[in-house]
């Protein structure tokens, strides 16, 4: 499901089956020798949680992208994130997966009550290239995999 | 005097031609503004094309997954969608195309991919699942068998359509 107005319709009306919560979060900057690698960052996670929400669209619910300024302080943005989740997961929603490519919230996330899903930044390349769409399939299915395991846990 | 009262006046002559004119040359301006504005809503969906898939003689009658692109336009905007189809012979040799997808909450059904239940179509979201035919075994959470694709066989080369509901269970 995502947040759209037909998902949405279907959401409420199966609430007790969608227990599984996916936030991309995604910094951003308008430096000169950032913007491009975040912007393709931000392209990168996109095509990953769509993949993702495509093949397990009945159980998970993508969450309005998590935007921030790349040089924001990450402990302050902390504060933020953790009232944005807990907004969330009184849905509720069982299982909170927030998917990223900065290595910052690694620490940060440690002691909160969610799963951090850290997707290595791929150079920029061309997400039309045959081998960088084999590298993200088979990543898909990886995340994929985690994700199912936390259900039967 | 009678003739008189149904005289149109000149002035009177002049404002009627020119509202009629006006009107129609406004109209002739606004109508295909309005097409264009709203014709991609009028299209709907485009029922008929087919999109080739595998060759006929390399269906077999365990399920494969075959993944086609389509071109799909959607209210404003069109694109190109990757669909995929579980394409396969049925025990009567009947070639059967299957969509993927759920028809509980709509996640992608994999065939054969639980040990517990082999030969079947397995949701991984909540454990729906589906005979070889592709219809769903009571007591799962699927309320319908999965959609299949319209084909067409053409020079030994199958072609799938659109996913529809189909009877059963």
């Amino acid at each position: 499901m995502k947040y759209s107005s037909k998902d949405v319709v279907a959401y409420s009306k199966a609430k007790e089956y969608i227990d599984t919560a996916i936030i991309p979060l995604i910094p951003f900057s308008f430096e000169d020798e950032e913007m491009s690698s975040l912007s393709f960052q931000k392209d990168v996670i996109q095509i990953y949680v769509d993949q993702i929400e495509r093949e397990l669209k009945g159980r998970v619910f993508v969450i309005p992208e998590y935007y921030y300024l790349k040089q924001d302080k990450i402990a302050e943005e902390k504060e933020r994130l953790q009232a944005f989740i807990d907004h969330i997961a009184k849905q509720p929603f069982k299982y909170i997966f927030l998917v990223t490519s900065d290595n910052k919230w690694r620490k940060v996330t440690k002691d909160m009550d969610i799963e951090l899903i850290w997707i290595p930044g791929i150079k920029d390349g061309h997400l039309e290239q045959a081998e960088t769409q084999q590298v993200i399939k088979s990543q898909v299915q990886e995340i994929q995999t985690l994700i199912m395991d936390s259900w039967n846990e | 005097m009678a003739d008189k009262k149904n005289q149109v006046s000149r002035r009177q002559f002049l404002n009627y031609t020119l509202t009629g004119v006006g009107g129609f040359m406004g109209a002739a301006m606004i109508a295909p503004m309005v097409g264009f504005a709203v014709d991609p809503l009028l299209k709907g969906e485009k029922d008929t094309d087919y999109v080739y898939v595998m060759d006929v003689n390399e269906i077999t009658n365990e399920p494969q997954r075959k993944t086609f692109q389509v071109d799909q336009v959607d209210g404003w905007y069109e694109s190109k969608v990757d669909r995929t189809a579980w394409v396969y012979k049925d025990e009567n040799d009947e070639i059967l195309a299957l969509s993927p997808v759920c028809t509980h909450l709509g996640c992608t059904v994999d065939w054969n991919s639980n040990q517990d239940f082999p030969n079947e179509f397995y949701c991984p979201c909540h454990d729906g699942r589906y005979d070889k035919n592709g219809v769903n075994i009571p007591g799962t959470p699927p309320t319908e068998p999965l959609h299949s694709y319209d084909f067409q066989i053409q020079d030994g080369k199958l072609m799938l359509g659109k996913a529809k509901a189909r009877k059963g269970a």
